[in-house]
């Protein structure tokens, strides 16, 4: 069997360029997606039906895009369709297990259809039952596998051919609170083994646990790209909470209109000041108007936008 | 690698991850494997044993009628019971044999096929370097390679027992014998590939494999019933429509192979262009078998 050549890793793991896709029905899942994203773990964010399936499809070959074009770990998909998939790993969200093979015996086939030698594909369904932590349930036929069993099983095939990237879609799906942590954590650990990871989700904070970069679509379309630092840095806004007298927010809102900084009291107890004028300075004067009104200062620091609120406010722009 | 040493002067061993740094096939690799995934699933190899059963039974039971042929030949070799050469069984005749290989294919066809869309796990197996064309190709290969080799190891068994027994000698025997060397595969390889795609397209309509084996066998004994009626109507002359019989085509294939004619006092002896038309009906059956496949694996949604 002849060892296909390994070319150097990309720093580019996903390239789309006015990616379109329209099916015969008319229906425009992709529209014009221009995206660029880095190695690493990815997060692909959108409700049911913002395309995150169709760009798998497209990735892997499956589909080809109406216009535009995609390039997936620096190949052009267009260029060699079927090759690609060598490079990929994939996890389907849907239940997708044999249930008469043994967990072994399921993931060593897919390493053989991945190309791998017989006893070489066994070694490796070993080596990562073994890593999702599988290895006592490895003869057990997959049939009797709980939700997060099988969810392991799905992650161990895709895994089993060492691949560049793996799609991941919705792997917590399904998931109890102590599965999903299980699986979250083990997503996690891939970028550690070099293995850049783009995991499609609708849950924001799933992405913001185990991702460092974040892609949101919408309708088709490229509502937000970027890395997630910097995404939700820093809003300019202090959120401040006290107490000591039933008006306490109101009394401490306008001892600072009085100082110049705008507020937006959001109950009798808390406040948001705007610092986008006076920067860090804004902490000393909350402090010291709060100890002059007399007031109990319970919570003083600075809001980070979250990634829900990212995505609505961006998707909301026409 | 981490190691963590214990106070029993033991130690855990967390492998962590290894990556792969061996040789990797390309799509001819991933459809040989399919290609061996699907004979070993359809053998039963790697399966409980009631998965063995029918297979190996099947091999057992095709084979007997060799067995006994040569046993006699063995038995009367120096006292020969009949005037005339003993022939208990022809190679011609042991293809009607292995037409009762369609019950084996009746249930392996639709347990190679059927899972994959029951289970979904066709959207896995197209992620992998594999299109719609090299699973059909792979599922009725492993089918036609099966049927193959339990109609020709037979044969072959057949060959070499009537050869080491021959009261001739065997260098004469296969002298006299030459054609059957080129016949038996031809002829075997035209049933295995009859068998396998019909068996196998129709396994691709349903995702239920009883479904799928009962409308195998139900095709064969409708088509066999209602051409039965049209010979018995059309007697003592032969008719055409005895080619409804889907049993049997691959049969009179053979016969063309092995006598360049249709059988004598057959069905379709004295119809003008039989021969012909027995070829075309081969044809098309396979080839809407293929088209059948192709359709159903010409896409797969994840």
């Amino acid at each position: 069997m002849p060892s296909m050549p390994v070319s150097p890793p990309v720093s580019v793991l996903l390239r789309t360029h006015a990616l379109t896709l329209t099916y015969p029905n008319g229906t425009t899942a992709l529209a014009g997606l221009d995206v660029e994203v880095p190695r690493g773990s990815v997060g692909l964010v959108g409700a049911n039906g913002a395309g995150k399936t169709t760009l798998f499809r497209l990735m892997l070959g499956l589909l080809f895009p109406t216009s535009g074009g995609i390039e997936v770990v620096g190949r052009p998909v267009a260029v060699d369709p079927i090759g690609i998939r060598s490079r990929l790993g994939y996890m389907p969200e849907h239940d997708c297990l044999p249930n008469d093979q043994t967990a072994a015996d399921f993931v060593a086939t897919f390493g053989e259809l991945a190309g791998l030698p017989p006893r070489a594909a066994r070694q490796r369904a070993s080596d990562v039952l073994d890593l999702v932590g599988l290895d006592e349930s490895r003869f057990r036929p997959v049939g009797g596998f709980s939700t997060g069993m099988r969810q392991r099983a799905k992650l161990a095939q895709a895994l089993v051919a060492d691949p560049e990237l793996l799609l991941l879609d919705e792997p917590t799906a399904g998931l109890d609170p102590v599965g999903r942590e299980e699986m979250l954590e083990l997503v996690g650990r891939l970028a550690g083994f070099g293995i850049s990871v783009l995991f499609a989700t609708h849950l924001l904070d799933d992405v913001q646990r185990v991702c460092d970069h974040v892609v949101m679509i919408d309708g088709g379309r490229l509502v937000l790209a970027g890395p997630i630092d910097q995404l939700v840095e820093r809003t300019g806004v202090l959120r401040v909470e006290v107490g000591g007298r039933p008006d306490a927010a109101d009394a401490l809102a306008a001892a600072l209109t009085g100082r110049g900084l705008a507020t937006r009291a959001l109950d009798h107890q808390t406040l948001d000041v705007d610092t986008a004028a006076t920067g860090d300075e804004a902490f000393d004067v909350v402090r010291d108007l709060t100890a002059d009104l007399g007031l109990r200062l319970y919570a003083l620091s600075s809001r980070h936008r979250s990634l829900d609120e990212l995505f609505l406010q961006e998707a909301a722009r026409p | 690698m981490t190691i963590t040493a214990s106070t029993l002067g033991g130690a855990v061993y967390d492998r962590g991850y290894r990556p792969y740094d061996g040789p990797r096939g390309g799509r001819a690799d991933a459809r040989w494997a399919l290609w061996r995934l699907t004979v070993r699933r359809a053998l039963g190899l790697r399966r409980s044993w009631r998965q063995k059963v029918l297979p190996w039974s099947l091999l057992g039971l095709v084979t007997v009628p060799a067995m006994v042929d040569i046993g006699i030949r063995y038995a009367t070799r120096d006292t020969p019971v009949y005037e005339v050469d003993f022939e208990f069984l022809t190679f011609r005749e042991y293809l009607g044999v292995s037409t009762l290989l369609m019950l084996f294919v009746a249930v392996s066809a639709p347990d190679v096929v059927c899972p994959d869309r029951h289970d979904r796990v066709l959207p896995l197996i197209f992620s992998r370097q594999l299109t719609g064309l090299d699973y059909v190709l792979a599922k009725v290969g492993g089918i036609f390679t099966i049927v193959f080799g339990f109609a020709f190891l037979p044969q072959m068994l057949l060959f070499l027992g009537q050869m080491f027994v021959s009261d001739t000698g065997a260098l004469d025997y296969i002298g006299d014998n030459a054609d059957v060397l080129w016949q038996v595969p031809i002829a075997v390889a035209l049933l295995a590939l009859y068998q396998a795609a019909i068996s196998v397209a129709l396994a691709s309509l349903t995702d239920r494999r009883i479904v799928a084996g009962i409308a195998l066998i139900g095709l064969m004994m409708v088509t066999t019933s209602v051409s039965a009626v049209f010979v018995h109507v059309a007697e003592p002359d032969g008719t055409i429509l005895a080619l409804l019989n889907l049993w049997t085509v691959p049969l009179v294939l053979r016969d063309l192979v092995f006598l360049g004619h249709v059988e004598r006092f057959g069905p379709l002896d004295g119809v003008e262009g039989a021969a012909i038309a027995a070829v075309m009906v081969y044809v098309a059956m396979v080839a809407t078998s293929f088209a059948v496949l192709l359709w159903r694996y010409r896409e797969v949604n994840l």
